[in-house]
């Protein structure tokens, strides 16, 4: 089993389409996938159409009295569950502070669907708090959806700076481009220059399009009703490069 | 529980398993569906062709474990589903080749494999019967369109694998749930329940399709039952044991030629076996020179299936060996593995050769008539018209008699050859005893089979890892003589020599008691009422 996170400290950047589109593309090749929304906002909840409620909320979750695998659901789509969001997960970094060893519970919780799952997408808050640290102890690689311009640049060199702080050597950083709008000219001269300077960053870019808004009124991930737009065969490519960088 | 719940297959209530309700006419199936429809918003989803593959051992251990794992072929490959194993996906869409799983290492991890993997143990899974259906999909949507429940309407025909021509096997509404949804599950199962007018039955769709083509599950054993009226002549009853036996050997017969498990042939030399120590043990029940006959081909075919099994045998425990070894010595190993291979491959082909030969087929055949034939009304071998339990009591009591007399020679002193000889005598009463469990009280015989079981282990284990360690010292000077053999594999199996002499003296040291609590005064006591009839303060 390979745990994605897909995180920005920035909030807004595509982060649940991210999490939503590839998850389904990759069940959609045989792989069992499970969708972790972590946010409160539980907006990739609302894309499957499923409520975004846990029973006993996050309070009984993290203390161990509810098996994760109780709290999944279906979703539409084969080899493709989720586990919901819930509106207490807004007061997850408290309840993480005072469970014993905060920083790896999640991993823990985690643990006992390594056997069910092959690919675990986690769609993380934005923000750097105790759960992103639980996140990124729990993930093996971290999917950073960034918009190209100077303000999200900045929020990578400090996620980069607390990877680095934080020993998470193990955990391997994928950033790449989203929302591009290549009419605007920042957006062009970030993605020319930056590869070099950031050799992680990965080839695939999601462009902005309304496409990708559509999911909101959809409810579906993007290849159910347009996988030949822009925006479907971006995420189509970026799937096979992450397929291509991550082993089952 | 709701009431619909109560027949679904699986206890999971995170994710319960489907319901199906068989053959509904089709004036009730309308007046069903409308009714649903007044609580949930339904979506058809186009009808489809689907070819289902159900898949289980030759001797039906998952069916046996309330399991059914079929597959669904596709284009971009193949969808395993199953029924009845709790917390597991009920469909796993795999991509790739489409073949289909032949052992549970060939299913992807999690609970499926893990609990197919558990039922089947050294068994393959094979086709057991293909399932063309037409299907009608609904979804049943939550009022934010999600879909919280599937019902598939199917119009099934049958086949068994590699047969031409489907047979209807009827018609019926599945209801599959969704994970995490249980509620539109129990509500639409007691729905239709209602207004079909049947429950959700508990058979599933494979004896379905195996009762369309006149098979069933279950339609193998191995074990030994039969009910036989103590007065039965004895000729008569060990016709029925051989026939018995016979059917065993012939129905493995294919599976064996074909390798395509390894307890194929396992089965066909326990039956063999079993029919020799028959033949021996019911002296004078035919006459001499047909027992003759017929005992000395079922041990040229116990000869000719010897060296596959005992390749067979290293194969199935190699895993355990490299247990048995410190991790860093494991690779050493490989070299070993490969040479059984490779050597179970030369062996399985020339002894299928053999079992080709027109020699196997006559002495089977011949076997089977001379079985077949009535029985003479006065007929000339001494015992034959012995009334059963007669032949029974004496040769059972004959033989623990026997038993108990060499085992009580033995010492830590004697060699090992006498532990050996006593584990034949053993296993000779052991088959008496099952062959005719059914004259005797059913508590008492089984618990004396346990006892004696016991101390077939002690003996079988001190017998096994003896023969290991010799049959380890011949292979490695053959794969000497073969070619390069690394030294480090050399040096490998001869740790794993020393541990299986160290095991065996270990169980050797067990004997005495193992021995002791087989020929407890209790189980002496019961042998001697149940087989003699008398008590030790006399006859009852």
């Amino acid at each position: 089993m390979r745990i994605i996170g897909v995180y920005n400290i920035k909030g807004g950047v595509g982060k649940t389409a991210t999490a939503v589109n590839l998850a389904y593309l990759a069940a959609r090749e045989g792989v069992r996938t499970l969708v972790w929304d972590l946010d409160p906002q539980g907006a990739a909840s609302f894309y499957f159409r499923i409520k975004p409620r846990v029973k006993g909320g996050s309070k009984k979750m993290l203390r161990g009295k509810r098996d994760l695998d109780t709290l999944i659901k279906g979703t539409d789509y084969e080899n493709l569950d989720l586990l919901p969001a819930d509106f207490s997960y807004r007061n997850m970094d408290l309840l993480l502070d005072q469970a014993k060893k905060p920083a790896t519970r999640l991993l823990k919780l985690l643990r006992p669907l390594s056997y069910e799952y092959d690919l675990i997408f986690l769609d993380c808050p934005p923000s750097i708090s105790l759960v992103s640290e639980n996140i990124f102890q729990a993930a093996d690689a971290l999917l950073v959806p960034t918009i190209p311009t100077t303000l999200s640049l900045r929020t990578y060199r400090q996620l980069l700076e607390f990877v680095t702080g934080n020993n998470l050597n193990e955990l391997q950083l994928m950033p790449f481009f989203s929302m591009v709008d290549r009419r605007k000219r920042m957006h062009v001269e970030i993605m020319q220059r930056l590869p070099k300077r950031y050799p992680e960053l990965l080839n695939s870019s999601i462009p902005y399009a309304s496409d990708v808004e559509r999911m909101g009124i959809q409810r579906e991930p993007l290849a159910e009703y347009a996988p030949k737009g822009t925006a479907g065969l971006a995420y189509e490519a970026l799937w096979q490069e992450l397929k291509g960088s991550i082993k089952f | 529980m709701n009431q619909a719940l109560a027949g679904t297959a699986g206890s999971d209530m995170t994710n319960p398993q489907e319901m199906r309700f068989p053959t509904p006419d089709e004036i009730n199936l309308d007046k069903a569906l409308a009714s649903i429809q007044s609580k949930y918003r339904v979506l058809e989803d186009p009808g489809y062709q689907v070819v289902r593959t159900f898949l289980d051992s030759f001797d039906w251990r998952l069916h046996a474990g309330k399991i059914t794992i079929w597959t669904e072929q596709s284009a971009d490959g193949i969808t395993i589903c199953q029924n009845g194993i709790p917390k597991a996906s009920h469909c796993i869409r795999v991509a790739g080749s489409g073949a289909a799983p032949g052992y549970p290492a060939d299913l992807p991890p999690g609970q499926m494999r893990e609990t197919v993997a558990r039922l089947l143990g050294a068994r393959a899974l094979l086709p057991q019967v293909e399932v063309k259906g037409q299907v009608r999909r609904l979804r049943l949507l939550d009022s934010a369109d999600k879909t919280v429940l599937r019902v598939m309407i199917e119009n099934n025909t049958s086949r068994a694998p590699g047969t031409r021509d489907y047979i209807s096997c009827g018609s019926c509404v599945r209801l599959l749930p969704v994970r995490g949804y249980l509620q539109p599950l129990a509500t639409v199962g007691d729905l239709f329940a209602e207004v079909l007018g049947v429950t959700a039955t508990k058979r599933g769709l494979i004896d379905e399709a195996l009762q369309a083509i006149g098979k069933s599950a279950q339609n193998y054993s191995t074990k030994l039952s039969f009910e036989f009226d103590p007065a039965l002549r004895s000729d008569l009853a060990a016709k029925q044991i051989h026939l018995f036996l016979l059917d065993i050997i012939e129905a493995n017969v294919p599976g064996v030629k074909a390798d395509l498990d390894s307890e194929f042939l396992h089965d066909l030399r326990v039956a063999v076996r079993r029919t020799r120590s028959a033949l021996t043990q019911f002296k004078g029940v035919f006459n001499e020179a047909d027992t003759e006959k017929f005992n000395k081909r079922m041990a040229w075919i116990g000869e000719i299936t010897g060296p596959t099994r005992d390749m067979d045998v290293f194969l199935l425990g190699f895993g355990k060996y490299q247990e048995c070894l410190p991790e860093r010595f494991h690779q050493d190993l490989a070299p070993l593995h490969l040479f059984l291979e490779n050597h179970q491959r030369m062996e399985h082909r020339s002894m299928v050769n053999k079992i080709n030969s027109p020699h196997f087929r006559r002495s089977l055949k011949e076997w089977r008539i001379f079985l077949e034939m009535p029985t003479e009304e006065e007929p000339q071998a001494p015992k034959a018209a012995t009334p059963v339990r007669h032949l029974a009591n004496k040769r059972i009591y004959k033989m623990y008699q026997r038993v108990v007399k060499q085992g009580m020679a033995i010492t830590a002193e004697s060699p090992a050859g006498d532990l050996h000889r006593l584990r034949k005598e053993c296993k000779k009463l052991r088959y008496l005893m099952e062959f005719f469990q059914g004259l005797y009280p059913k508590k008492n015989i089984s618990d004396l089979i346990k006892s004696l079981k016991k101390l077939l282990d002690n003996l079988g284990d001190f017998q096994d890892f003896e023969v290991q360690a010799e049959k380890l010292r011949e292979y490695a000077r053959q794969m000497v003589e073969e070619g390069k053999v690394p030294h480090a594999t050399l040096m490998a199996m001869g740790m794993l020599v020393d541990g299986l002499l160290r095991r065996q003296q270990h169980v050797r040291n067990e004997f005495a008691d193992c021995f002791a609590l087989f020929s407890q005064p209790h189980n002496q006591r019961m042998f001697q009422s149940l087989f003699t009839g008398r008590t030790q303060k006399g006859r009852v």
